[in-house]
């Protein structure tokens, strides 16, 4: 319960920035169809004859041109391509008609909204001034008044690294293959066709949205961090504002929404100086699920300069910092080194030999002497800094690492 | 012909030796006739003039501190340390001047003008360390051919005295700095593998250790401090090396403690100071552990260990060392003495390798077969932007370019790429340190390269290091697609180091109307 609520604070006013103020996302989302479907090289546009549209399981009509795509693995499990194959009829006005065949793709899932288009990771395959995918490729001589093609066949290959699709999940796919003349441009045959597909990856329009909601988790958490130890300090708060403001706060948006924005932060801070708590397990899941690694390092940064804000990091801080790497992911030589940059060693109220140097209770002897000669390598290397503050710091270290020594290995 | 001379400037102590007609390096004591010289300051309460280097300067401590300094070695490269005496700043390179004064002005009694000398440095000292070193040689009127690593003279003087065939350790444990060096010897010729050091681990880190159980003692027993001045610091310290060297030859050390709320007779034995130094040797053995990995050998690998410094006489760790190794450490040469010996013959060496025809013919005959290769003490490389793996984000990172512990003379190259359209200017900073992070580098130089204009991005670079037998680095620029070259030889940046007119002016300023005892 307590997480809805901090999430219904936050999110409001963010969800405002995302989609346009009163228009709600549906429309936004629209718009930047709309702006893609007149883009001037979207194949669709081009002047050809009607096309025909074949459901996957329909039986093709060779009397015009039919098209279909076949997802398939490719060598590697990694390197999964659609198969663009083509049959029927293309008739063409004359005699030495060299053809081009033109493929695209838009996300046809949400029947009550337009297509939206798939996009081109590959510079290659992207129309003119826009990251719309669009596949063009010599099909050959064809002869003079109708190539008829009885059996399906490959036209294209397209690597699925290519394509960005608007969301992850099954997606209802509209594949576009057009036939044109190579020397005018002049459209010979097209045909359309659905078929569906399973993106595991972010789609655009959800990286979009993720990273609005990223910041808002980010921010939640980051309060999460500062009553970690009992208590909001105001140092804690101010930080987490100018972050937020930074992050979230946008030039264009009006004086109204910003104050709205303000209002959620104040009611947030009103909400965790109240005492009461959030569940970061939950906030760290929906960030571990959305966001990317390198703003789960900014969030962790952000959570740690809040734990050391007023010049030192408690047990109870520590335990929560621990808990945040482990659930966004994070690996313990990453963390360590985010902490060896932001909260030196001499800034713990309690030394913890995990997260100063890696070393664990479950280790053996072996894997301790690795881990402790890793350090003491990195560290000695450190002391001869020019900064008399490194210095400091590695001294600091090799002392501490000297006594786990001691301790771990006798 | 000058004298050819080494000189060991250590920590605590320092030594100077003379290569002899045959090439023999032999030591040159001391105007009190003693072969180590303390390597402690005083400045003269009545005669403002006068310094004292040496034995009186060590006892007068324990009189006036804030007129002495001890241990200013841990201080060399330090650009914000100053001892202020009467108004006047003394650097640590000034007051390092003064030790080698001293140990210049005493020899010369005896072999006449004291020129050409090779000072020895810690393995481990950083490019501004070892300038700083060679800065101080300068100001006290030397002529310093070249800088040596101390566990590499040694290393010298024992292959050069001794039928040595093998894998050497060299474990360099002296008055304030830890070193291992391992280093294949096979007669005369002598290639070192890798050098690894501690900067702050020492006889006076073990003598601090000694402090702490008196200390503790007292309070035990009086509920109240032993130590109230710096004086008293300064003679307990003294009396705390003492006590260090004593559980060396005996099993328990005994001492006087007279302190404000009463005097009492303390014991220490060897059992309390070892697991006093738990800590320390700790260190040590990881440094050994560190060392060995770099080396690629296993402590079975290893055929002979040689001791060199005061505190490698500390019991437990020839134990230590007996127990890693499976042998007892090599101790038939001087501990004390063998870094300002080896010295001298680097000098020789050096000074054979540049001006032969100064060097006499029996020091030339004697050392014509010796072979030392040595290797970059430190990474060097530079400052880039390349792009994170993890996170596909542009970073700013450190890159190696000539790694530690490559043979000298050596030459690496790296191409980089210019970052924007149109760049004209390249910022090339030359870095020394083994971290990827830049905060964790030194910066030891930076330089700016002028490129043509009106280019794309991602027009190569090409970066090439050249490390000399000297210890210098050479660095080329190039523009692959100009032809454009642009040549560096190593300086020290613009971080308050004295340039060599810098260094004259200081010479004729304070050391000039100074008299060193």
């Amino acid at each position: 319960m307590p997480v809805l609520l901090i999430l219904i604070l936050i999110l409001m006013p963010m969800a405002v920035m995302a989609f346009l103020p009163g228009s709600g996302g549906r429309f936004w989302i629209a718009r930047l169809i709309n702006h893609f479907k007149f883009s001037r090289k979207h194949p669709v546009s081009r002047k050809t004859r009607p096309c025909q549209s074949t459901g996957f399981s329909e039986q093709p009509d060779f009397g015009t041109l039919n098209c279909r795509a076949r997802p398939t693995k490719q060598g590697t499990e990694d390197s999964d391509t659609i198969v663009v194959e083509i049959c029927g009829t293309i008739y063409t006005p004359g005699d030495g008609y060299y053809g081009v065949v033109e493929v695209s793709l838009a996300d046809v899932t949400d029947q009550t909204s337009e297509a939206m288009p798939v996009h081109c990771s590959t510079k290659q395959w992207q129309g003119m001034g826009s990251e719309v995918f669009c596949y063009n490729g010599d099909i050959g001589r064809l002869p003079e008044g109708a190539a008829r093609l009885l059996d399906w066949t490959a036209v294209a290959q397209l690597s699925i690294d290519w394509l960005v699709f608007p969301r992850k999940g099954k997606i209802r796919l509209q594949l576009s293959a057009s036939i044109l003349s190579r020397k005018s441009g002049e459209g010979l045959a097209c045909a359309q066709s659905d078929f569906i597909y399973e993106n595991p990856k972010f789609g655009y329009l959800d990286m979009q949205e993720n990273i609005q909601q990223t910041k808002s988790l980010a921010v939640a958490l980051a309060f999460a961090m500062g009553v970690a130890d009992g208590k909001l300090l105001d140092c804690e708060i101010e930080l987490i504002k100018s972050w937020a403001r930074g992050n979230i706060d946008d030039s264009q948006i009006s004086k109204r929404t910003r104050r709205k924005f303000e209002k959620a932060l104040d009611k947030t801070v009103a909400f965790f100086r109240r005492g009461n708590q959030v569940d970061v397990n939950e906030i760290c899941r929906g960030i571990a699920e959305i966001a990317p690694l390198a703003e789960r390092y900014d969030i962790l940064e952000l959570c740690m300069h809040v734990a050391g804000a007023n010049g030192s990091v408690v047990a109870e801080e520590m335990t929560v910092l621990k808990k945040l790497a482990n659930q966004l992911e994070i690996d313990s030589d990453r963390f360590r080194d985010m902490m060896g940059r932001i909260l030196p060693a001499d800034m713990h109220s309690v030394e913890d030999a995990e997260v100063l140097i890696g070393v664990t209770s479950g280790m053996d002897k072996e894997q301790a002497r690795h881990c402790l000669n890793k350090e003491y390598r990195k560290w000695n290397a450190r002391a001869t800094n020019s900064d008399p503050q490194v210095q400091n710091q590695a001294d600091y270290m090799l002392k501490f690492i000297a006594q786990a020594r001691s301790q771990y290995i006798g | 012909m000058s004298n050819i001379v080494g000189i060991d400037l250590g920590t605590t102590f320092s030594a100077l030796a003379v290569l002899n007609g045959i090439g023999k390096p032999q030591i040159v004591p001391n105007a009190d006739g003693e072969r180590l010289t303390p390597s402690a300051i005083f400045f003269d309460e009545e005669d403002s003039e006068l310094i004292r280097v040496g034995v009186e300067a060590v006892n007068s401590r324990h009189l006036n501190f804030e007129r002495s300094v001890r241990w200013i070695k841990r201080h060399m490269g330090d650009e914000k340390y100053h001892k202020k005496i009467d108004g006047k700043k003394w650097s640590a390179v000034e007051l390092s001047a003064l030790i080698l004064k001293k140990l210049k002005q005493d020899s010369s009694v005896e072999y006449g003008e004291i020129n050409d000398v090779v000072i020895s440095v810690p393995a481990h000292f950083d490019e501004v360390r070892r300038k700083a070193t060679m800065d101080a040689g300068v100001i006290a009127g030397l002529n310093v051919i070249g800088i040596v690593n101390e566990p590499v003279a040694a290393a010298l003087y024992y292959a050069t005295t001794r039928e040595v065939c093998g894998k050497v350790l060299v474990y360099d444990l002296g008055g304030g700095t830890f070193d291992v060096t391992i280093l294949d010897v096979k007669g005369h010729q002598m290639d070192i593998v890798c050098s690894q050091g501690d900067h702050s681990l020492g006889g006076i880190d073990f003598d601090k250790e000694i402090l702490k159980i008196l200390e503790r003692s007292y309070k035990q027993k009086f509920k109240s401090e032993l130590i109230n001045s710096d004086e008293e610091r300064a003679k307990y310290e003294d009396e705390a090396e003492d006590i260090k060297k004593t559980l060396s030859r005996r099993s328990v050390a005994k001492k006087m403690l007279y302190g404000p709320a009463g005097n009492m007779k303390v014991e220490i034995t060897r059992e309390m100071f070892e697991n006093e130094i738990s800590s320390l040797t700790s260190r040590i053995d990881m440094l050994l552990e560190v060392a060995l990995e770099e080396a690629g050998v296993k402590p079975s690998g290893i055929d002979k260990v040689l001791l060199v410094g005061g505190s490698s006489r500390i019991p437990v760790l020839q134990q230590r060392l007996e127990k890693m190794f499976g042998f007892a450490p090599e101790t038939t040469v001087n501990v004390d003495e063998c870094v300002a010996l080896g010295a001298a013959l680097h000098a020789g060496l050096t000074k054979l390798r540049e001006k032969p025809e100064e060097v006499p013919a029996g020091i030339a005959a004697s050392l014509k077969d010796i072979n030392l290769i040595d290797v970059c003490n430190h990474s060097y490389g530079t400052i880039c932007a390349p792009i994170d793996k993890q996170t596909g984000r542009r970073v700013i990172a450190n890159r190696i370019i000539l790694k530690k512990n490559t043979p000298l003379p050596c030459e690496a190259s790296q191409m980089f790429y210019t970052m924007s359209e149109g760049q004209t200017v390249l910022e090339s900073t030359i870095t020394q340190g083994e971290d990827t992070a830049v905060e964790y580098v030194n910066k030891i130089a930076t330089h700016k390269f002028e490129l043509p204009p009106g280019r794309p991005a991602n027009c190569p670079i090409k970066v090439t290091y050249r490390y000399d037998l000297n210890q210098r680095m050479h660095c080329k620029f190039e523009d692959i697609e100009s032809g454009k070259v642009h040549e560096v030889d190593f300086c020290l940046d613009q971080n308050g180091e004295m340039t060599p007119k810098d260094v004259k002016k200081q010479k004729s300023k304070k050391l000039k109307h100074v008299k060193v005892e």
